[in-house]
């Protein structure tokens, strides 16, 4: 009984599992079948116009939309074969290389099979076969009968007409008369972009255009409007040429005008125009305000000079350097002589005082063929009123010396300067440069100002000054640079040199009273000084440099260099005393000077580069001659000459390492060595200000250091962490210092001194820690600074040690694209000793934050705001002092485009009108407090062609 | 039974005609980027933006680099090629080695992204190619232009392979056209890899597969999703994905 039910069971089981099986059997059948049913087969033969069959010629079936499906080649009697093709409409397209690819339809209905017999390719005419031969890297399509040249890849000269261009097209003829035959057959229709508006002549198209105003050219054969109607394709045996003008793509412009008006009477515009193509740049740019921001940007800068916005290769000393790193800055950005148009172009934003401020420039720029030419020209105007009060404290062994002064100030400086590059590719080996630089400045300044001096809080002197400068000059620049590559991989040499003269009038008007009282507040005496002082500079300076690489294996490379340059300066000095009627020769202080400086530097290194790490070392060795005379009018007074020279090795350690792309590690070490100032060498007494003394020193020898960096930077870009640490040491063999000697009067004496100690470093540090990426960010920053630098007051050795400590945490939150809030705060913390006067010993603090709100508010309204708050405290000063400056506007754009944009916006809300400086420096401490705008309103309009966006969340940086 | 053998050995003397590969040598390609036409491609950028880094940067242009594809038998490699740097800089490479095994349509790839190595162990990638109608020459081979897209990085590739080379592969690991492909342009010029050099006198080419290629394991289906995702976050916060990441 047992057994049979089992029994039953397991027959059960098999007859379940059998109609499974069945079914699953049945089902694979049916799919077969249906399978089966929907596919096909294709076959044919490829063969000649003669019959020859085509062996092993490429076979594509493809989709009714190209799309490839299968492919296959011919067999030894040209036949080919595609098996199991789903059932549809397809394309055959045979290909044999010097025939015209061939197309067939396929289509097959309910499975059959599809044979489509012999295919006949016909040969390429030889004449196209050299086409698309000789045309080598030249894109030609081919479509059924039409030839298509794309123009760009066949070279003509500038200026040359769509004639020149198709005598160069391989399988064009042209006659010399202009008539046209392609494919040997002739043209006797040209259309342009489809259009034949050149009537019967055909070589009026051909003989007018410019070349460059061509992308296309395409052949194909003429057809009779019957031809056309009916679709015969009856070999026709005329030609249609039609040319495809160029979409002028590639040229771009910008254009821009902000005005504003606001109370207070301030007022700005800011306008900039650029148009740009392949080969030209062209740009305007010109700002006027009383505002204190100039208003141009790094958009603005970039739009102005283009292509010439960096320079990588603009250091013509060469040196140890020429490694993977290149950065650009900016040198100075002051409005002197010397300045670059780079740094100019930022001038002008104070946030003191009342600015007015003009700037404005043209820039050309052309690139083409190897040809590079850029000119460019910058006037810019600062002018700056200001009121200031300081308040400062010089530390003595056994007395303290504040100094309570106020002073206006009335400064006016304009500049014109140009800039001219022609740089040319003579070949792929060798390339000339030729720079020209010229400028013009001329500047007043006129300061009054008062000053108390107290010693150990007894009033001692109180001065009053009056000071007219006039100053007025010119340059003129220029360098030639040759750059040769070699044959050889990696070994090349450049060589440059340059020439520069400068010649500088410096005018001043001094007139002083100071005052100086006895101990009882009693004047005691007075010194009534009305000079005036005429300055004449001229400096001529040649400079030849020269470097050398040769790489010695693929991962050694030798590198040499030479610097040489010659310095001349003459200096023409006449002190005139103002008497009531007439002015005295000052035989003292009227002098002349010559200064030459010379210098010769060579020096090698030797890389090591491979797989992510850079290993420089190298020796230089550095030589300085200094020599000139000094004599004032009266010789017998004084004169003298100096002749001096110095010698110095300067090795050099750089270690980089880059692991992968996320993470950069350098460290390095060099030894630089700093010549005097020749005018430190001159033991000539300058009293000019009567209440400071300079005396030099002709027992100088250079500052030299030993300079130690290290750089790392790491970052996850899957989660947006970056972190980098950057330090840097400089410990001092010998150090330019000063001695400075004060006495009873308060007249302080400064001589330079070489002292052999002294050290400074920093080191920062920086985290990206994106809470949520794109959302909300923050970044920690760290800044460190100690110096401990001596120097010699009355007699004794002080070393000032300052330590600041800075650190810094910014947190932004940007929800969505139109809301912004960003906060910055910050605390620095500095922390001066002297060891003279320990008692003087203090702290500095500020701290501060930033915020940013910036929203879209109703009605394509925006708010933009900004407020900085700042929070000074020194004990020595009782300073506690908030400055909270906050600035807000709110706007709309509109016009077609958001073209224009309507501002109003307020600045320093909270009419605070100060700004506030303080810092220590040697055996001093000082803070000023100058005047600034305060609260006004402005409403302004900006119009820009491009269209403008709202700015929200600022995008920074590169894309 | 004769006849049965007879016809098996047809069989597979036309399969092998057909996966033919016996080709040895080595092409070399040089990949040029033109990084104002990437930019430029940017949702986020406008056409101020766009106008400004071409009028700044536009008439730069870097030399491009060189990469080789070894063949021999049915297999290609493809990496780096020799890059001389004219500064005598080295700049660490990123890991990419692409083994591919056309016969067993296996691809093996040593790949590095956002400083991360992985090992891409696969079938071969399908393209759906595209067949268009022009042809040029390159390298002395007759060329023929096809057509594929890239989905996850919104790319139109053009391919020009030539049927004169009878191996079915490409740079990139791009294959799967009835030749070579020569030369691979992404986006109208974003990215040129154009074959400059192609030698089948090699004797005997080594196939410079690493002997361990070290890296997570995962399938290009996981490593495609790793990329989308870092492109989609990088231009929701407006930043150029393709700095970090391969174009």
């Amino acid at each position: 009984m047992v057994a049979e039910t089992l029994l039953s069971k397991i027959i059960n089981s098999v007859e379940r599992h059998m109609k499974k099986v069945f079914i699953s059997l049945l089902m694979v059948m049916f799919t077969h079948l249906v399978y089966s049913q929907s596919t096909f087969n294709v076959k044919g033969v490829i063969e000649d116009t003669l019959g020859n069959p085509l062996i092993y010629s490429t076979v594509l079936l493809l989709d009714t939309d190209s799309t490839m499906v299968d492919f296959t080649r011919s067999e030894l009697d040209g036949s080919f074969r595609f098996k199991g093709v789903s059932s549809g409409e397809y394309l055959v397209k045979t290909t044999f290389v010097g025939f015209i690819p061939l197309h067939s339809k396929v289509n097959s209905r309910g499975g059959k099979d599809v044979d489509l017999g012999i295919l006949k390719m016909s040969e390429l005419a030889a004449e196209l076969m050299e086409i698309v031969i000789k045309a080598a890297k030249a894109q030609i399509k081919m479509r059924g009968d039409t030839i298509e040249y794309d123009v760009s890849t066949f070279k003509v000269p500038d200026g040359s007409t769509v004639e020149d261009l198709i005598r160069k097209l391989p399988g064009m003829e042209v006659d010399q008369d202009g008539a046209m035959r392609s494919d040997g057959k002739d043209v006797t229709e040209v259309t342009v972009d489809g259009k034949s508006f050149f009537g019967n002549n055909p070589k009026a198209a051909t003989q007018n255009l410019p070349s460059e105003s061509i992308s296309k050219v395409q052949v194909f054969d003429r057809k009779t409007e019957e031809e056309e109607i009916t679709g015969s394709t009856a070999q026709s045996q005329e030609k249609t040429m039609n040319l495809e003008l160029k979409e002028d793509f590639k040229t771009g412009g910008f254009g821009r005008v902000v005005a504003g008006v606001g109370t207070e009477d301030r007022k700005e515009i800011k306008g900039n125009f650029n148009r740009f193509n392949e080969k030209i740049q062209f740009s305007l740019v010109g700002v006027g305000n009383n505002t204190g921001r100039n208003g141009l940007s790094w958009d603005d800068y970039q739009d102005f000079l283009g292509s010439q916005s960096f320079n990588f290769d603009s250091n013509l000393e060469y040196g140890f350097g020429g490694g993977g790193n290149k950065f650009f800055f900016f040198s100075g950005g002051s409005n002197s002589l010397e300045s670059s148009i780079q740094s100019v172009f930022f001038q002008g934003r104070q946030n003191s005082g009342f600015p007015e401020n003009y700037n404005g420039g043209a820039n050309f720029n052309y690139d083409h063929n190897k040809l590079k030419i850029s000119s460019v020209y910058y006037y810019n105007q600062a002018g700056l009123v200001s009121t200031t009060e300081t308040d400062r404290d010089r530390f003595f062994p056994n007395f303290v010396q504040n100094e309570e002064g106020s002073n206006q100030k009335d400064d006016i400086s304009r500049g014109h300067r140009g800039e001219f590059t022609i740089e040319s590719e003579l070949d792929s080996l060798h390339s000339i440069k030729f720079e020209f630089n010229a400028a013009a400045i001329d500047q007043e300044k006129i300061y009054n100002g008062e000053n108390d001096l107290f010693r150990n809080s007894i009033y001692q002197s109180r001065g009053v000054v009056n000071n007219v400068n006039l100053q007025s000059g010119y340059l003129g620049n220029s360098a030639l640079i040759f750059r040769k590559k070699f044959k050889k991989k990696g070994r090349r040499i450049g060589m440059n040199i340059s020439y520069l003269f400068t010649h500088l009038n410096d005018d001043r008007d001094q007139k002083s009273l100071t005052t100086f009282f006895d101990e009882n507040g009693v004047e005691e005496s007075r010194l009534d000084l009305n000079q005036f002082n005429a300055n004449v500079g001229d400096k001529k300076v040649f400079k030849a440099n020269a470097i050398f690489v040769e790489p010695l294996s693929k991962k050694f490379f030798f590198q040499t260099f030479a610097n040489h340059s010659q310095r001349r300066e003459t200096g023409e000095r006449e002190v005139l005393d103002r008497k009531e009627n007439s002015d005295i020769v000052n035989e003292f202080l009227t002098r002349t000077s010559i200064n030459n400086i010379d210098m010769n530097r060579v020096g090698a290194s030797m890389r090591y580069s491979h797989n992510g790490v850079n290993i420089t070392t190298g020796l230089a060795y550095q030589q300085f001659e200094l020599s000139g005379s000094y004599s004032s009018i009266n010789e017998s007074l004084f004169s003298g000459e100096i002749d001096r020279g110095f010698n110095n090795v300067i090795p050099h350690l750089a270690v980089n390492y880059t692991p992968g792309r996320n993470m950069y590690l350098s460290m390095g070490y060099t030894r630089t060595a700093n010549e005097p100032q020749i005018q430190d060498l001159q033991p000539v007494i300058d009293n000019a200000n009567p209440l400071f003394i300079t005396e030099g020193n002709p027992d100088l020898t250079p500052q030299v250091g030993n300079d130690i960096n290290a750089y790392m930077s790491r970052s996850f870009p899957a989660s947006g962490i970056r972190i980098s640490l950057n330090g840097r040491f400089t410990l001092f063999d010998n150090y330019i210092g000063r001695s400075e000697s004060i006495d009873d009067q308060g007249i302080t004496s400064y001589k330079p001194i070489n002292i052999e100690d002294g050290n400074q470093g920093n080191i920062w540090f920086s985290v990206n820690l994106p809470i949520i990426q794109n959302k909300f960010t923050t970044r920690w920053n760290l800044s460190t600074n100690v110096s401990d630098l001596p120097a010699q007051v009355n007699g004794v050795m002080n070393n000032t040690k300052v330590v600041t400590l800075n650190p810094r945490l910014t947190i932004s939150y940007t929800p969505t694209k139109d809301f912004l809030l960003s906060l910055n705060g910050f605390y620095r913390n500095s922390n001066t000793s002297y060891d003279i006067n320990s008692s003087q010993d203090q702290t500095v603090i500020n701290k501060g934050f930033e915020l940013e709100f910036n929203t879209k508010l109703v009605g394509g309204i925006y708010l933009a705001s900004r407020l900085n708050y700042n929070k000074f405290t020194n004990d020595r000063f009782g300073q506690d002092l908030s400055v909270p400056i906050l600035n807000a506007s709110i706007y709309r754009q509109f016009l077609k485009g958001n073209k224009g944009e309507l501002r109003l916006a307020i600045y320093d809300a909270f009419d605070e009108n100060v700004s506030l400086q303080q810092g220590t420096y040697g055996n001093g401490i000082s803070q000023s407090l100058t005047n600034a705008l305060g609260r006004y309103v402005m409403l302004s309009f900006t119009y820009n062609i491009k269209g403008l966006q709202s700015g929200v969340n600022k995008r920074r940086g590169f894309h | 039974m004769l006849n049965k053998c007879i016809y098996i050995i047809i069989i597979i003397l036309l399969s092998m005609d057909i996966n033919a590969q016996d080709v040895e040598g080595t092409i070399v390609y040089n990949r040029k980027t033109d990084w104002i036409s990437i930019m430029s491609r940017l949702p986020f950028m406008t056409q101020e933006e766009i106008d400004r880094n071409r009028l700044t940067w536009g008439k730069r242009s870097g030399r491009g680099r060189n990469y080789n594809l070894y063949l021999k038998g049915n297999k290609s490699v493809y990496t780096y090629g020799e890059n001389e740097s004219e500064s005598g800089w080295s700049w660490k490479s990123e890991e990419y080695v692409l083994v591919r095994d056309h016969k067993s349509k296996k691809a093996t790839d040593a790949r590095e992204f956002l400083g991360k190595k992985y090992v891409i162990k696969d079938e071969m990638p399908k393209y759906k190619w595209k067949i268009l109608n022009e042809i040029k020459e390159i390298e002395g081979y007759l060329c023929m232009k096809a057509e594929t897209k890239d989905p996850i990085k919104g790319q139109t590739i053009h391919a020009w392979f030539t049927d004169g080379i009878n191996f079915f592969g490409g740079p990139e690991g791009f294959s799967g056209l009835p030749g070579m492909i020569l030369e691979i342009v992404v986006n109208e010029s974003d990215v040129v890899i154009s074959a400059t050099s192609i030698d089948f006198e090699q004797a005997d080419v080594k196939l410079p597969i690493p002997k361990k290629m070290k890296g997570k394991e995962i399938d290009f289906a996981v490593f495609d999703n790793k990329v989308k995702d870092f492109i989609d976050q990088s231009i929701e916060g407006e930043r150029n994905p393709f700095w970090r990441i391969r174009y």
